[in-house]
């Protein structure tokens, strides 16, 4: 029994970290009808813009001269503010353009995008990081080695205490920003236009929408979330490639298209499905760990095949 | 801007172009690498390395150890030709060092080449230099069938195999330690099933079996499912046969887990000062079988360390960082045997019949290719740093492993 509830739990922290990219995707893919596939490489980008932030508020002696929980939202903010201005740059220079080509345009151009991100932070976290470190620093600059590196992410999140209180709070920050977003989207204006776009962009244009100011408010959203994500899983790792964005990606994107790729609780529902049979398999299935990964997409698979609007997603059905 | 499918081409085209010329990077130039050099007047050499991704601390640091090998021997002024060296990053990855591969046996100056800590890469390279008869010496990939009759003699190769470093390790913690209780973990790469099937040997041969095992994907960072079988296995030690970045991720989720209680020995590929970056407290104990001697206990040892840190390197000497060095040493006796012309053909023969003394003793190689020279000691990490086993608290009973 506490074998089972050690992979329950695993399981869940697991989904927790996929299912706020998967919610990426979801926001992007509901407004827009486009997949910015380079969502993961997004909050990885938030991940090591934190990571930079935490090395030169080390060499300043910040890190022990604050309170921890006031330099965790100084971090936050600043892997935010990073994630927005990437995805406003997302928006403007791969997605914009292709508005009014076929779905696959900006769909290619985000895969080539997150090719991009990753190798900019492979090439330019050491000297990026290292040179303001030495600016604001001098002496004191603490340096990190090499962006391509496995790179050490400090588990803030412990607060000092155990892993537990890590894992328990990135549950609970997950289940806060999942409400804050259902209460944005459901009892705000904005959240409402934007469900309104989702569903029928051209009807929204007609009723007053102004579905350009949507978009952008989408990405500065969707940024704030990948910001989160990235961080999250950075505490949860505690080692960090630059490379991670391509794997926690796609499975970002497959649960989101389990769950019903326009369905923010669909997201959430997709991220736990693929992060329960990947353990599960993993736990169960004599050296599972060889399969995991497999299993988890023949499931992706199926569901495209059987179920393509997702568990919660709805049927669409198009007149001619 | 992009009304039509031909700028959208463009476009694509043009981020793809920019996506490749960052990945594309990839190859280095030697400091001795000069251009339009009199083809007469010099000799190329390729090196290859992981110099990027998560081996980059192995790689770096024997790329360092080699250019300073051929570094020394352009100042001697014992060659009369100036040599030249093609430094091909290989990432880790087959089809990079394939790539690489073929770029150097294209190039008519080269008349060998040495390279590789990943066993994948190793393979795959191979048969491009034995297709092209250049010879190759591998001085830091370590699957056991990487030197065999086929290759013969195009392939050699410094460092000892798997079987060689596994069987040194097994003796220390199946025999003299006594564990029994195993769980195994290793990668799907070619390197984490020559240690998963040569540890396996191992037991085998005791009469042992292991409580489970698992073939974790090279790109895995969640290990949870893992260490939650590790925990329900009974194991008392856990035998990694994977590199830094998988070993350190599982012996850091181990002990986040709780799971502390335990032994946990692995293969010299995560013993790098990568593996310490999880912090001293999650890296405690764990225990790795490295190549060679310990340089700290030889002058030749001593010496090598000293002109390493002379020479500036920012990366720390490895495991295989003096493996690289002796490699060059070993190429350097091949051209000295060689005369003023060396050739690739001629340079195949130097290498097999050579005999050199380096940092761990006199190098010569078997009917495969395989170095006779094998020595083997172990590592233990003891508050956050690296050290000799039989210099630890470990060996003297004032800590011990766990699962005890």
């Amino acid at each position: 029994m506490e074998y089972l509830l050690d992979l329950i739990w695993s399981a869940v922290l697991l989904g927790c970290t996929y299912t706020l990219v998967a919610i990426g995707f979801s926001l992007f893919f509901g407004v827009m009808d486009v997949v910015v596939f380079c969502c993961g490489d997004i909050a990885i980008f938030g991940a090591f813009s934190i990571l930079a932030s935490y090395t030169i508020l080390n060499s300043l002696g910040i890190m022990t001269a604050w309170p921890l929980l006031l330099v965790i939202l100084l971090l936050l903010l600043i892997g935010i503010i990073f994630c927005m201005a990437l995805g406003l740059l997302t928006h403007r220079f791969s997605i914009k353009p292709f508005e009014k080509s076929s779905a696959l345009m900006p769909l290619l151009s985000t895969i080539a995008l997150g090719t991009v991100i990753r190798e900019v932070i492979g090439l330019m976290f050491m000297p990026a990081t290292n040179g303001l470190a030495d600016v604001v620093a001098g002496e004191n600059a603490i340096h990190v080695v090499s962006g391509r590196n496995p790179q050490s992410f400090p588990s803030l999140l412990s607060l000092g205490g155990s892993t537990d209180t890590r894992n328990i709070i990135i549950v609970a920050v997950t289940v806060v920003i999942l409400l804050l977003l259902f209460f944005f989207l459901n009892k705000t204006k904005m959240g409402l236009s934007m469900q309104a776009i989702s569903q029928n962009k051209e009807l929204s244009l007609m009723t007053g929408i102004n579905v350009s100011r949507s978009i952008v408010i989408t990405f500065v959203i969707g940024g704030v979330v990948l910001a989160i994500s990235g961080f999250l899983l950075g505490n949860y790792q505690t080692i960090m490639s630059f490379d991670n964005g391509s794997m926690f990606g796609i499975k970002g994107f497959s649960a989101a298209v389990v769950g019903g790729l326009r369905n923010t609780w669909g997201a959430i529902l997709g991220g736990m499905l693929l992060a329960f049979v990947e353990v599960m398999v993993s736990g169960y299935v004599p050296n599972g760990s060889a399969y995991a990964s497999i299993i988890a997409f023949v499931v992706v698979v199926v569901f495209i095949i059987f179920k393509p609007e997702g568990i919660i997603g709805e049927k669409t059905v198009e007149k001619v | 801007m992009f009304k039509n499918s031909k700028w959208f081409l463009v476009t694509v085209v043009a981020l793809i172009a920019v996506a490749l010329l960052f990945t594309g990077c990839n190859q280095q130039t030697g400091e001795t690498d000069e251009e339009g050099g009199n083809a007469a007047s010099v000799v190329k050499i390729g090196f290859f390395a992981p110099i990027t991704g998560g081996d980059a601390a192995e790689g770096t640091a024997a790329r360092n150890a080699f250019q300073m090998a051929i570094d020394e021997a352009n100042a001697s002024g014992e060659y009369p030709y100036t040599i030249e060296l093609i430094i091909i990053d290989d990432q880790g990855t087959d089809s990079v060092a394939v790539a690489g591969a073929n770029q150097v046996v294209a190039d008519p100056d080269v008349v060998a080449a040495s390279g590789f800590w990943n066993s994948g890469p190793a393979a795959a390279a191979s048969a491009v230099f034995k297709e092209a008869e250049i010879p190759l010496l591998i001085w830091g990939a370590i699957r056991d069938d990487l030197t065999n009759a086929d290759n013969y003699p195009y392939i050699t190769r410094s460092a000892p195999t798997a079987s060689q470093e596994n069987s040194a390790s097994a003796a220390v913690v199946l025999d003299d330690l006594g564990y029994t209780d195993w769980f195994i973990v290793s990668d799907a790469s070619d390197y984490g099933q020559g240690n998963l099937e040569v540890f396996t040997k191992e037991l085998t041969d005791r009469g042992l079996t292991a409580l489970g095992s698992e073939v974790v994907q090279e790109d895995a960072t969640d290990f949870s499912a893992v260490v939650a079988k590790i925990k329900n296995s009974g194991a008392k030690a856990v035998y990694c046969g994977s590199t830094v970045e998988i070993a350190s991720l599982l012996k850091l989720q181990l002990y986040e887990a709780g799971v502390t209680d335990i032994l946990f020995a692995g293969i010299s590929g995560m013993k790098t000062p990568d593996f310490l970056k999880i912090g001293a407290e999650a890296a405690e104990g764990a225990l790795v079988v490295s190549p060679g001697v310990d340089l700290e206990s030889t002058d030749a040892g001593r010496a090598f360390t000293e002109a390493y840190n002379n020479a500036g390197y920012s990366e720390p000497i490895g495991a295989y960082t003096p493996y690289a060095y002796e490699a060059a040493l070993i190429l350097l006796n091949a051209l000295s045997a060689c005369g003023d012309a060396p050739t690739p053909e001629a340079m195949v023969d130097a290498i097999i019949n050579s005999e050199t003394t380096g940092i761990f003793g006199t190098t010569t190689f078997d009917e495969i290719g395989q170095t006779t020279n094998v020595a083997t000691y172990l590592n233990v990490v003891q508050d956050g740093q690296w050290m000799n086993y039989v210099n630890s608290e470990y060996a003297n009973g004032t800590r011990s492993f766990g699962g005890k």
